[in-house]
C-alpha cells in the first residue's frame, strides 16, 4: 500500500492533552506563576481516560491539561503582567545589591500590578452565575479573616477579607436570608438563601487555629485573592438590590447611639468604622431612605384545582417563611461575655432581635445589662450570681436550635446549668422509614403545635416511641402496605393522643369497617381506603417485570424500616440503662 | 618656605627666647658639599630640622599656654608660694552630692575627644565669600531688569510650555488586590456597547477571547462545602455520634490493616532463617561424603539423545499414507460442520436464549458501566504523582463531649478543610511540600579550638 507510515502519538487524544511542564514553558511562566495563573482563570489539570496514549507510551503519572486549555490561556493579558512582575523583582534585587537607593525607590512606584475585574466578569458572566459560586469564596474569606497577623499571609488580605465578610454579614441580616445554623465540632455552617439561591458557608470558631504544614498558603492565597474580587463585586450588587449604601454606612441614627466616648480604646480611628460595622448591631444606611420594607403581596392568578392546592401550598410555606425571618422581634438580648459574641449577634440580628453585650467586650454595645427590658440573657457558665426576675437565662444552644426548628423553642431546656438537648444537624433531611431521633420527634410534634406532656415529658415521650415502633412492626406483618409513610404514623399518634391513647387498633386496609357512613371522618377513612384498594389493583396488574422491581423497592423500604426499629430499640435499651444508672447513683 | 624662613629669623633675633625642648646645636656634624646651583639640591640638602622643631615648639606653646610663653607677664607664669590654702569644703555636702556626681561626670573618652587647644579654630573664608558672586550678580540683574521690561526668555518660555509632570500617586498600593479600601462597582452592569468588527477587537487585543463553555463546567460534582455528618455537632445526638465513630474507627480499621499487610509481607520466613542444624550443615558441606551422589551418577546415563540426532529420510510409503490420513481428517470435519448445522436447525430456541441472555449481559455491564462513570463524577481524580488522600475524620470521642459551648475544643482545622476539599473537587492536584535536598554534601571541619579540648 502506498502513502506513508502512521506514526504513533501524532493525533487523537495524545495531541489532545499537554503536561503541565510542557504548558509551562510554552507560556514562558514559572511552575509557581503557572499555577497563580491556572487558579485565576480556572483551568483544572486534566485526567485522560487513556493514559498511556497520551503519555506517549510511558506510564508515570504526570499532570496533564488539556491543550486547547492552554491554548486559551495564551491570550491572557495577566500572563504578561506576571513577566513584567518577575522583570520588577530582578531589577529591585539589583538596585537593592548596587545600593541604589533612589532606583529602588522609583522601581517601587512602577510596581507592576493586575485586576482580577475581567476575569470574573469572563468566569461569571452574569450575577446568578457569581452566587451560586459564592460558597468557596465566603468560606475562604472568613477563614481569612480570622487568621493571625503574624506574617503566614500578608496583613491587607487578612483585612480585605475581614471588609468582605462583614459587609456580607450585613447584607444578610438586611436581607434577613439565613435559613439554618449548625455548630459542628469543626466550625459553624451557615445556610442562606439570597436571591432564590442556597448558599452554604463555614465559618471557623475564633481563635482555633494552628497552622497547619501540610497546606499550601501560597495555593489558597491565589485562591483568596481571586474570591476576595468575585466577593466585593457580589457584595456591591446585592447591596444594589436592597438600596443599602456600599461601602456599608451605618445608620445615621445608629451612628449617633454608637458613639462612645472612649472610642480611641477599642481601635484607632481608620479601624473604628470597621469595628462598628463588624459589631453588627446597628442598622444600614439605605441609598432612599425607606421607612420599612414593604409587605411584597404574591399575585394572585385566577387557577384551578391542582395548580389551586400548589398555589396555597406555596403560599403557605411563603407565610411560614415571612414568620421564620420575624422570628425574634420584639427581643431583646444580651450577651454574656463568655458566649461567642460575634456569630450570636449575627444570628440574632438576622431574626430581627436587639442584642447588646458588655461595653469592655466589644464596641458598639447599645444597651447596658441593667436594662429592664431585656427579655433574654445568654449565658454560658454554670451559675449567676446576680439575676434579674423579669429575663430568661438561657444557654446559647437555644438561639441555635430555635432558628433551626424556625419557631421560639420552650426555654426550660435550656436554663443554666441544664444539660443540654443534643444539638441535631439541621442539614440532615430524613427520609421515610429512617432512623429519627426522639428528640427531633419531639421537635416536629412542637412544629406542628402540639404540646408535650406537662410534667413526665420524657415518659410520654417513651410511649410515643413505642406506639410508633408497634405500629411499623405492624406495617411490616401487612407487608404490602409500606405506603404508609412517616407523616402518617406521626398523624396516627396524634389521634390516638387526642383519643386519650388508650387506642391500639390494628390498621389494616382492606377490611369491611362498621362505622356508618356520612360522617367526616369516615369520609375521608373511605377516601383512603379507596386508594389504598385502588393502589393493589395495580399492583395486581403490574407485569413480571414491573413487579420485580416494585419488590425490590418494597424490600428496600422495610429494610429501612427494620434498621430504624433496630435502632429506636437501641435508643431504649440505652436510655433504660442510663436511666437505672442515674437511679443508681441517688441512692 | 619664605615664611620659615623668616621666622628663624625672627625667632634667632630675639634675644628672650626660651624653647620647649631644649634645641641641640644647629652647626654640628660636617657639612655636606652639596652644589647649590639646583634648586632640586636646595630643597634636598638644606636642613630645616631646626626651622621645624621651633615651629613645632611655637605650635605647642599656642596650643597649649595660648601663645609664646615669652611674650607673656611674669605675673601670669609665677605665683607666689605661701602654703596650702585653706579649704572650705564641708563634707557632708560632698557625700550627699556622691551619687549625682558620678551620674553627670563625663565620660573619659568625652574627655579625650574634647577640644583642648587654646587657639582658636580658623575662619571659614567661604563662609563670607561667594563663587562667582559677581558673575551670578550681573545675571540676576539682567534678569530682573528683563522682568520689569517684560521680556520672557526662551529658557523661561520652555520651562513653561514643557508638561507638568503628573503627579506621582503612590500607585502601587492603590494597584494591588488586596487593597483593604479598594473599591468596587457594578460588574454585571449593562456596559456601552461595542460597534466594531469583534474579531478585530480581539486580533488587536481590545477586547478578550471568548471564553469556551467547556471551561465553566466545574470538575466536580461535589458541593463546595460538605457538611459534617450530624454526629460532628458540638452536642451529638448520641446514635449520629456513634454512626460517626463508627465510621471513623473503620477507616482507622482499613488503615491499620494496610500497615499489617506490609509488615507481613516484610516478614522473615522461619524456615530461612538459620538455625544450629543448618549452620552445622553448611559448615560440613563437601567434606562429608553422601549417598545421594549414587543416584546422580546413574541419571546421566538415562539422557535421551533424541534431539541430537539427525532425522530420518521419510519414504514415498510413508508420505502416501500421510496424505490419505489428512484427506480423511478433512473430510470427517467436513462432515461434522454439517451434521451439526442441520442439528442448529432445531436448537433455534436455545440459540435465541442464549443470545437473549448475551443482550441481557450486555444491557447490564452497560448499566453498571454508567453507574461506575456516574460515581467517578464525584470521585478525585488522579492528577499528579500523588494520589488523593483524604483528610482524618473529625471526630470527639464520648468522653471529648464538651457539656457547654463555652468548653468546645474545635477539632481539625478549617483550612485544611479547604484545602482538601479544592483537591477532593479536582481543583488542584495534590502535592507533597518540596524536601530541601543539598546538591553537595555537607564537609564537616574539625575546628582547632575544638580539637584541643577533645
Amino acid at each position: 500500500m502506498g502513502g506513508l507510515q502512521k506514526k504513533k502519538y501524532e493525533r487523537g487524544s495524545a495531541t489532545n492533552y499537554i503536561t503541565r511542564n510542557k504548558a509551562r514553558k510554552k507560556l514562558q511562566l514559572s511552575l509557581a506563576d503557572f499555577r497563580r495563573l491556572c487558579i485565576l482563570k480556572g483551568i483544572y489539570p486534566h485526567e485522560p481516560k487513556h493514559k498511556k496514549k497520551v503519555n506517549k507510551g510511558s506510564t508515570a503519572p504526570r499532570t496533564f491539561y488539556l491543550l486547547k486549555d492552554i491554548r486559551f490561556l495564551l491570550h491572557e493579558p495577566i500572563v504578561r503582567k506576571f513577566r513584567e512582575y518577575k522583570v520588577f523583582v530582578r531589577k529591585l534585587r539589583k538596585a537593592y545589591g548596587k545600593a541604589e537607593w533612589t532606583g529602588v525607590e522609583r522601581l517601587r512606584d512602577n510596581k507592576p500590578g493586575y485586576k482580577l475585574d475581567h476575569i470574573i466578569k469572563e468566569r461569571y458572566p452574569t450575577f446568578v452565575d457569581a452566587l451560586r459560586d459564592i460558597d468557596d469564596a465566603l468560606s475562604m474569606c472568613f477563614l481569612f479573616s480570622t487568621f493571625a497577623r503574624t506574617g503566614k499571609c500578608h496583613v491587607q488580605t487578612i483585612t480585605l477579607c475581614r471588609r468582605l465578610s462583614v459587609e456580607w454579614m450585613n447584607y444578610i441580616i438586611a436581607s434577613r436570608s439565613l435559613k439554618k445554623v449548625f455548630l459542628s465540632i469543626k466550625g459553624i455552617y451557615y445556610q442562606a438563601e439570597v436571591l432564590g439561591q442556597v448558599i452554604t458557608w463555614l465559618v471557623p470558631y475564633q481563635f482555633a487555629h494552628d497552622h497547619p504544614t501540610d497546606v499550601d498558603y501560597r495555593v489558597m492565597a491565589t485562591f483568596t485573592e481571586m474570591y476576595t474580587t468575585l466577593l466585593g463585586f457580589v457584595n456591591f450588587r446585592l447591596y444594589q438590590t436592597l438600596n443599602l449604601v456600599y461601602p456599608p454606612k451605618l445608620d445615621s441614627k445608629a451612628e449617633s447611639e454608637l458613639k462612645a466616648e472612649h472610642e480611641a480604646d477599642y481601635a484607632m480611628d481608620s479601624e473604628s468604622y470597621l469595628e462598628k460595622l463588624s459589631a453588627l448591631s446597628a442598622s444600614l444606611a439605605r441609598v432612599v431612605a425607606t421607612a420599612e420594607e414593604e409587605e411584597n403581596q404574591m399575585d394572585q392568578f385566577p387557577t384551578e384545582g391542582e395548580d389551586q392546592e400548589n398555589l396555597e401550598a406555596r403560599e403557605k410555606e411563603q407565610k411560614e417563611q415571612e414568620a421564620h425571618k420575624r422570628l425574634f422581634e420584639g427581643l431583646k438580648f444580651f450577651l454574656n461575655r463568655e458566649v461567642p459574641r460575634e456569630s450570636l449577634a449575627f444570628i440574632l440580628r438576622c431574626f430581627g432581635a436587639e442584642v447588646s453585650w458588655d461595653q469592655s467586650l466589644c464596641i458598639g454595645g447599645t444597651y447596658d445589662v441593667t436594662d429592664e427590658s431585656i427579655t433574654h440573657q445568654i449565658v454560658d457558665r454554670p451559675n449567676m450570681d446576680k439575676q434579674y426576675i423579669n429575663r430568661y437565662y438561657i444557654q446559647p444552644q437555644w438561639v441555635f436550635d430555635t432558628v433551626n426548628a424556625k419557631m421560639l423553642l420552650p426555654v426550660e431546656d435550656y436554663f443554666i446549668g441544664v444539660t443540654l438537648p443534643p444539638h441535631l444537624s439541621p442539614f440532615v433531611e430524613e427520609k421515610d422509614g429512617d432512623y429519627v431521633p426522639p428528640e427531633k420527634l419531639k421537635l416536629m410534634a412542637l412544629q406542628r403545635g402540639e404540646k408535650p406532656g406537662q410534667d413526665d415529658e420524657e415518659d410520654d415521650d417513651d410511649d410515643d416511641d413505642d406506639d410508633e415502633e408497634e405500629e411499623e412492626e405492624e406495617d411490616d406483618d401487612d407487608g404490602d402496605d409500606d405506603e404508609l409513610t412517616e407523616e402518617r404514623n406521626l398523624k396516627k399518634m396524634e389521634n390516638q393522643r387526642a383519643q386519650g391513647k388508650t387506642l391500639a387498633v390494628k390498621v389494616t386496609p382492606g377490611k369491611v369497617r362498621p362505622w356508618e357512613t356520612g360522617s367526616v371522618g369516615n369520609r375521608v377513612r373511605l377516601e383512603q381506603e379507596e386508594k389504598a384498594e385502588e393502589k393493589r389493583l395495580a399492583i395486581m396488574m403490574m407485569k413480571k417485570k414491573e413487579k420485580y422491581l416494585y419488590d425490590k423497592i418494597m424490600f428496600g423500604k422495610k429494610r429501612t424500616v427494620r434498621e430504624a426499629n433496630k435502632l429506636t430499640a437501641k435508643r431504649k435499651a440505652h436510655e433504660d440503662a442510663s436511666k437505672a444508672e442515674k437511679k443508681a447513683k441517688k441512692q | 618656605m619664605a615664611s620659615v624662613k623668616r621666622l628663624k629669623r625672627v625667632a634667632a633675633s630675639q634675644p628672650g627666647f626660651i624653647g620647649f625642648k631644649q634645641s641641640e646645636d644647629l652647626n654640628s656634624g660636617r657639612r655636606k658639599r652639596v652644589n647649590k646651583n639646583k634648586k632640586k639640591n636646595w630643597n634636598k640638602h638644606s636642613d630645616i630640622q631646626d626651622v621645624e622643631e621651633f615651629l613645632d615648639d611655637v605650635r605647642l606653646q599656642e596650643r597649649a599656654a595660648g601663645g609664646l610663653i615669652s611674650e607673656r607677664t611674669d605675673e601670669s607664669l609665677f605665683f607666689w608660694d605661701i602654703g596650702e590654702p585653706k579649704r572650705k569644703i564641708q563634707p557632708e555636702v560632698q557625700q550627699d552630692h556622691k551619687g549625682k556626681k558620678s551620674k553627670s561626670r563625663p565620660l573619659r573618652i568625652d574627655l579625650i575627644l574634647q577640644h583642648d587647644s587654646l587657639v582658636p579654630p580658623p575662619k571659614d573664608i567661604l563662609a563670607h565669600q561667594q563663587p562667582n558672586a559677581k558673575k551670578l550678580r550681573r545675571i540676576a540683574e539682567k534678569a530682573a531688569k528683563l522682568a520689569s521690561l517684560g521680556v520672557v526668555t526662551r529658557r523661561q518660555k520652555r520651562l513653561l510650555n514643557r508638561r507638568p509632570a503628573r503627579a506621582t500617586v503612590p500607585k502601587a498600593e492603590t494597584d494591588a488586590n488586596n487593597f483593604p479600601e479598594r473599591p468596587f462597582y457594578d460588574l454585571w452592569g449593562e456596559g456601552a456597547k461595542e460597534t466594531a468588527d469583534p474579531y478585530f477587537l480581539e486580533q488587536t487585543g481590545k477586547k478578550l477571547v471568548k471564553r469556551p463553555e467547556k471551561l465553566n463546567a466545574k470538575p466536580s460534582v461535589l458541593p463546595a462545602v460538605e457538611i459534617i455528618a450530624p454526629g460532628g455537632s458540638y452536642n451529638p445526638d448520641f446514635f449520629s455520634h456513634q454512626a460517626l465513630l463508627l465510621e471513623a474507627h473503620e477507616v482507622e480499621v482499613k488503615k491499620e490493616k494496610a500497615v499489617l499487610r506490609v509488615e507481613r509481607q516484610l516478614a522473615v520466613n522461619r524456615e530461612d532463617i538459620a538455625t544450629e542444624e543448618t549452620v552445622f550443615q553448611e559448615q560440613v558441606e563437601g567434606l562429608v561424603e553422601e549417598d545421594d551422589e549414587e543416584y546422580e551418577s546413574e541419571e546421566p546415563g538415562g539422557v535421551s539423545t533424541r534431539g541430537s540426532l539427525p532425522q530420518e529420510k521419510k519414504t514415498e510409503k510413508e508420505r502416501k499414507r500421510e496424505r490419505a490420513d489428512k484427506l480423511k481428517l478433512q473430510k470427517k470435519q467436513a462432515a461434522q460442520v454439517f451434521t451439526s448445522r442441520k442439528q442448529q436447525l432445531f436448537q433455534l430456541r436455545s440459540i435465541q436464549a442464549a443470545l437473549k441472555k448475551d443482550e441481557q449481559q450486555t444491557a447490564e455491564r452497560v448499566t453498571q458501566r454508567k453507574a461506575k462513570q456516574e460515581a467517578e463524577k464525584s470521585m478525585p481524580r488522579r492528577l499528579g504523582r500523588l494520589k488523593f488522600q483524604a483528610q482524618d475524620l473529625e471526630v470527639q470521642l464520648s468522653d471529648e463531649i464538651p457539656g457547654s459551648l463555652r468548653t468546645l475544643k474545635p477539632e481539625g482545622s478549617v483550612l485544611k478543610d479547604r484545602f482538601k476539599s479544592m483537591q477532593k473537587r479536582n481543583m488542584i492536584e495534590p502535592r507533597e511540600r518540596a524536601k530541601f535536598k543539598r546538591r553537595h554534601k555537607l564537609k564537616y571541619v574539625e575546628k582547632r579550638a575544638f580539637k584541643e579540648i577533645t
